[in-house]
């Protein structure tokens, strides 16, 4: 059955301005022009990758709009494909996909047309997963490392790596197969020394895909403060005009307010403890535990004061839930006479501002935005956003590391030489040398309808 | 006049044709082995030496599965030494001189007292196919003989030529007249055929080499046997020696290139990148100062000696020149000049995996004629080849070891996969799981597969349980504590070892990498009623533990791809998304599994996938 026509919308359900319907498959052509026509072609007529305006007219649906064809292989999916431009709407683009649906042509299940492309060869493995990333990318930062990906810019870094890792693995090898060889033998020393250059481009990569994974999902900004020092205030600020998609949040964290912003194209997620307020005592109120909850996935947080009044023991207990953690101290209210006795404060960064007239919110957000994203390392092509490839770039990272402690530590190169090999194949699980009946299955799980 | 009466046809009775031969006969099917010349039988063409890194563990492999080479290189060992000794269990390869008439004289002597093997010399010349299948082998004197299944061990003599400087002869080896007429059978039945090149060096008189001034490498006692039915090791007679070229040799070389000619272009077969000539090697390595040569006694009862590391094809003037110029071999006299020998083979992904033929069912290919070089490689793909032919007979399951199984699994993928554009030698580093394909556990692995295929008789066996349970017997002895405290603490101290009082077992010592089983046995002598191998098989068990767990994983995950068939009726036309590369790859090598697809060069990730894909959904209906 891989050849029937699918069909899907492929544009975010909601109200745009144009909606896409996009149909796959060997009856692509036939059951569009069931439901289409148009005075300047037909489909005997109908050329390639032309726009052609027109009408899409059935029982209910009477709609002017553009048509595409794509002849395979030329086509995304490598099958005939037509696309429909119509205007936005749900009702408009339903009743389009429903005449489809009568004229022959089915749902597409989701992911199932890079599913198509990728079945058709016109994707390598690293390439569809690159799509996913496309598909959920929200800002442009994303989609850079996205595009740098579908590029095979990774693919590039991972294969000098491996290859790297091929030098030094037939070094050693060459002294098992001929040991009568006189040539010098590569010593424990040698190997460590290359191993150590290899593992710091990889610590490099892997750096990257820190900050990758961050533009992905968004940095997680908590913010933290006893009740009125203005923290719903400097939320408000902060998000501004910038605010995007508001979120409620459910299960155990749904006293939380997550929000969205996104600032120089990358995602930020600001969360507001904002069902803490009744309360006057925080531990109390939530539990240590549960704060230490809320703060342990903070990738920044907040700390919010009064800069008009003294700090007293409800402050001093936020500070204690803040060791270990990336922080940044907001002295609020600096529009007022100063009080705050400072020396007490952690040592962090110090940023004054005023919620109430937007003074410093520019400087706090710089600061947010300074802490997380190395402009270094956006600047480069390489960018890891999936998680998968940072997933096989640490655990080669940790082999070879295990590999230079046992080198260290004396171990022979024979047992070396197989570990160096397991951390090549995992290397190799980014540039799809193996491993492909999961990757596979976990790919096709994760796609959405369309593009 | 058609002749009856041999279900199977061997041709060429080299290492793979022994083997083969044996197989057939041993698991009773009346045997026909034909031969160009029965003083070749087993004959040690080039070295005078069996096994070697790698090549140990296929001996001990061939072994384990019932195969002869290992009990006769025992038996022919006048020397004997195990690589890799200071490297660790996995790489570590027993390699021996074998007097190579004894050699001989102990393989023919096997074959003529085999019940069901008929040995006749005559030259085979046609294959006679009906209907896809093979019929009849006839001989270039007159007769025809039927068969089931013929097995075709041809080596090095098909249509082969050997090369001397200008001089070149249309012969075999060592002056044994070729294989003149297969050639042209095989072509008629559409095999694809290459030609392949490799070389000897000179054998030079004992009497006039310079012993004095050259480095002695003697033989080591203490260390396993090929085969594990052999009850004694065989004695260190014979000894080798080191010596090396000189700035001389290499001028010698350089000013006379033009006369090389595999300069000059009459050459123009593939040879093996590991085992270059000294010309190739003093021109690739021009920086080298001084290439390695052994001097390897042939035999007990001959005065030639081998000089490895000398092969040449230059004419005979420069030769005897370049020989004069190595240190010790001033005076050598040359009894044999050496030469290069270029022939026919084919090009091995025209087999299964079972080494039987796509095109021709019953005919089984095995040995050098599948591009392989090397003793070792070509008696294992004749054990295999051997053991397939009479299953075929039988109407019985055929014998495919994987990759994880033995190193023949390694060797007869590879060839089957991916091809060979030189003599394939086996080596270590080809596999992947080479931790496991230890030559101590050869028995261990292949014994109970030796069995299933009927090779292995009730002795073998006997011998193989009688192992299994006193490793197990050993094991629930080693968690034990023996002798007093202070002397285990004593071994840890002078080892440099750390250790817990609770910890002192032979377990623990074991698993330090410094502690050896010699160690123990001097301060837990009870242990020593253990036979050494047990012993020994133990320590590497333990000492390795952590790491061959690892490994048994990561063959357990491959498994998954080896066990997911490929059904014969595929068509791979049909598949979308298949890249036309890997359609065509795929269709030539027709995959037993997708593990093997997966080996295929040409055949990417992303076709597997789509094939994993189809396979998913048509699976069933194919």
């Amino acid at each position: 059955m891989e050849n029937d026509t699918i069909c899907a919308i492929s544009t975010p359900i909601g109200t745009g301005g144009i909606s896409i319907v996009r149909m796959s498959g060997s009856n692509a052509l036939a059951i569009a022009f069931k439901i289409f026509s148009s005075k300047n072609v037909s489909q005997e007529s109908i050329k390639p990758r032309y726009f052609y305006l027109g009408n899409i007219h059935t029982a209910d649906v009477n709609e002017k709009c553009m048509m595409v064809y794509f002849k395979a292989p030329y086509s995304y999916t490598g099958e005939d494909l037509v696309e429909f431009q119509c205007h936005g709407g749900v009702l408009v683009t339903q009743k389009v996909l429903q005449s489809l649906i009568e004229s022959g042509a089915r749902i597409a299940q989701g992911g199932e047309f890079t599913k198509r492309a990728f079945v058709n060869g016109k994707l390598s493995l690293d390439e569809a997963e690159g799509v996913i990333d496309v598909i959920n990318a929200e800002s442009e930062s994303e989609l850079k490392a996205s595009y740098g990906l579908l590029k095979g810019n990774l693919h590039k870094e991972v294969e000098k790596l491996q290859n790297i890792i091929t030098d030094i693995l037939s070094e050693i090898n060459v002294t098992f197969d001929f040991p009568e060889n006189d040539d010098e033998e590569v010593t424990s020393a040698d190997v460590l020394e290359k191993l150590t250059r290899a593992q710091k481009t990889l610590d490099h990569i892997i750096k990257t895909s820190t900050t990758g994974l961050k533009l992905k999902t968004g940095t997680k900004v908590v913010i933290v403060g006893k009740p009125n020092v203005g923290k719903s205030s400097v939320m408000n600020a902060m998000l501004g005009t910038d605010r995007a998609i508001v979120t409620s949040i459910q299960g155990t964290t749904r006293d939380v307010l997550e929000e969205t912003y996104i600032y120089k194209g990358v995602k930020f997620n600001l969360i507001d403890t904002a069902g803490l307020h009744d309360s006057n005592d925080l531990v109390e109120s939530i539990g240590i535990n549960k704060a230490k909850e809320i703060l342990k996935n903070a990738d920044i947080v907040l700390f919010v004061v009064d800069g008009s009044q003294e700090l007293d023991n409800f402050d001093k207990d936020i500070i204690k839930l803040l060791n270990d953690k990336k922080v940044i101290v907001v002295v609020n209210k600096c529009d007022l006479k100063q009080k705050i006795n400072s020396s007490i404060l952690p040592h962090a960064e110090h940023m004054e501002c005023s919620a109430l007239e937007n003074k410093g919110i520019t400087e706090i957000k710089d600061k947010i935005y300074n802490m997380v994203i190395d402009e270094k390392v956006l600047s480069q092509n390489v960018i890891i956003t999936n998680i998968r490839h940072a997933e096989a770039l640490s655990k080669s990272n940790e082999i070879i590391l295990r590999v230079i402690t046992d080198l260290q530590a004396g171990a022979n190169l024979e047992l070396v030489s197989l570990n160096l090999q397991s951390a090549w194949e995992t290397l190799g699980l980014i540039t799809g040398v193996s491993g492909t009946e999961e990757i596979i299955a976990n790919i096709f799980s994760k796609f959405c309808v369309g593009k | 006049m058609k002749i009856k009466g041999y279900d199977a046809i061997v041709i060429g009775s080299g290492h793979a044709g022994c083997e083969s031969a044996l197989a057939l006969a041993r698991k009773g099917i009346s045997t026909l082995l034909l031969t160009l010349n029965l003083d070749s039988i087993a004959f040690l063409a080039c070295n005078p030496s069996i096994g070697g890194t790698a090549k140990g563990q296929l001996v001990s492999e061939i072994d384990a599965l019932g195969g002869q080479m290992g009990i006769n290189a025992d038996k022919a060992t006048i020397q004997r030494r195990m690589l890799n000794s200071s490297k660790g269990a996995a790489v570590q390869s027993l390699r021996v001189q074998a007097d190579k008439i004894m050699y001989h004289t102990y393989m023919k002597e096997t074959l003529e007292n085999t019940p069901n093997l008929t040995i006749k010399q005559a030259e085979a010349s046609d294959i006679i196919v009906k209907s896809g299948t093979v019929k009849s082998i006839k001989t270039a004197q007159g007769e025809e003989y039927e068969c089931k299944v013929a097995v075709l061990c041809t080596g090095v003599y098909l249509k082969s030529r050997i090369i001397i400087g200008e001089f070149t002869k249309n012969e075999g080896p060592n002056g044994f007249s070729n294989a003149t007429y297969l050639t042209k059978s095989l072509l008629k039945n559409g095999f694809k055929l290459m030609r392949f090149k490799t070389g000897t060096p000179v054998r030079i008189h004992s009497d006039s080499i310079n012993y004095n001034i050259l480095e002695v490498q003697k033989g080591e006692d203490n260390i396993q046997t090929f085969s594990y039915t052999t009850k004694r090791a065989p004695k260190n007679v014979a000894d080798c020696y080191l010596t090396y070229t000189t700035p001389v040799t290499h001028k010698i070389i350089l000013d006379n290139l033009d006369k090389a000619p595999m300069y000059s272009g009459i050459i123009k077969g593939e040879g093996p990148r590991y085992c270059p000539s000294i010309e190739t090697k003093v021109v690739r390595f021009s920086d080298k100062e001084r290439h390695q040569l052994f001097l390897e006694p042939e035999s007990m009862s001959t005065k030639e000696v081998y000089v490895q590391g000398l092969s040449t094809s230059m004419p005979v003037d420069i030769q005897k020149q370049m020989v004069h110029s190595v240190i010790g071999l001033e005076n050598a006299h040359i009894m044999r000049d050496a030469y290069a020998i270029e022939y026919d083979c084919i090009d091995p992904t025209q087999l299964y995996p079972t080494l039987e033929s796509k095109k021709v069912k019953g005919l089984y290919f095995a040995g050098q004629i599948n591009g392989t070089s090397g003793y070792e490689e070509a008696a294992a793909q004749g054990l295999i080849a051997g053991i397939n032919a009479a299953q075929h007979v039988l109407n019985a399951e055929q014998l495919v070891l994987k990759r994880s199984d033995a190193y023949i699994g390694v060797l007869i993928d590879d060839l089957v996969t991916k091809g060979t554009n030189e003599p394939y030698r086996m080596m270590t580093s080809r596999a992947e799981h080479r931790l496991h394909l230890r030559q101590d556990n050869a028995d261990l692995r292949l014994t109970e597969i030796g069995k299933k295929y009927g090779l292995i008789d009730k002795n073998r066996y006997n011998l193989y349980q009688k192992k299994l349970k006193q490793i197990d017997l050993l094991y629930s002895m080693i968690d034990d504590k023996y002798g007093t405290k202070s002397k285990m603490a004593e071994l840890f101290k002078s080892k440099n070892e750390s250790f817990s009082t609770n910890g002192l077992t032979v377990r623990e010592a074991l698993k330090r990498s410094s502690i050896t089983i010699d160690d123990i046995l001097e301060i837990v002598p009870e242990l020593s009623t253990f036979p050494y191998d047990v012993l020994k098989e133990v320590e590497i068990q333990v000492k390795y533990e952590g790491y061959l767990a690892r490994q048994q994983k990561q063959i357990e995950q491959a498994q998954r791809n080896e066990n997911t068939l490929i059904p014969k009726s595929i068509d791979y036309n049909k598949i979308k998304g298949l890249r036309i590369e890997a359609r065509q790859k795929l269709d030539t090598i027709k995959p037993m599994n997708l593990g093997q697809a997966s080996r295929i060069s040409g055949v990417s990730p992303a076709d597997i996938a789509v094939l994993t894909v189809y396979l998913k959904l048509n699976g069933k209906n194919l």
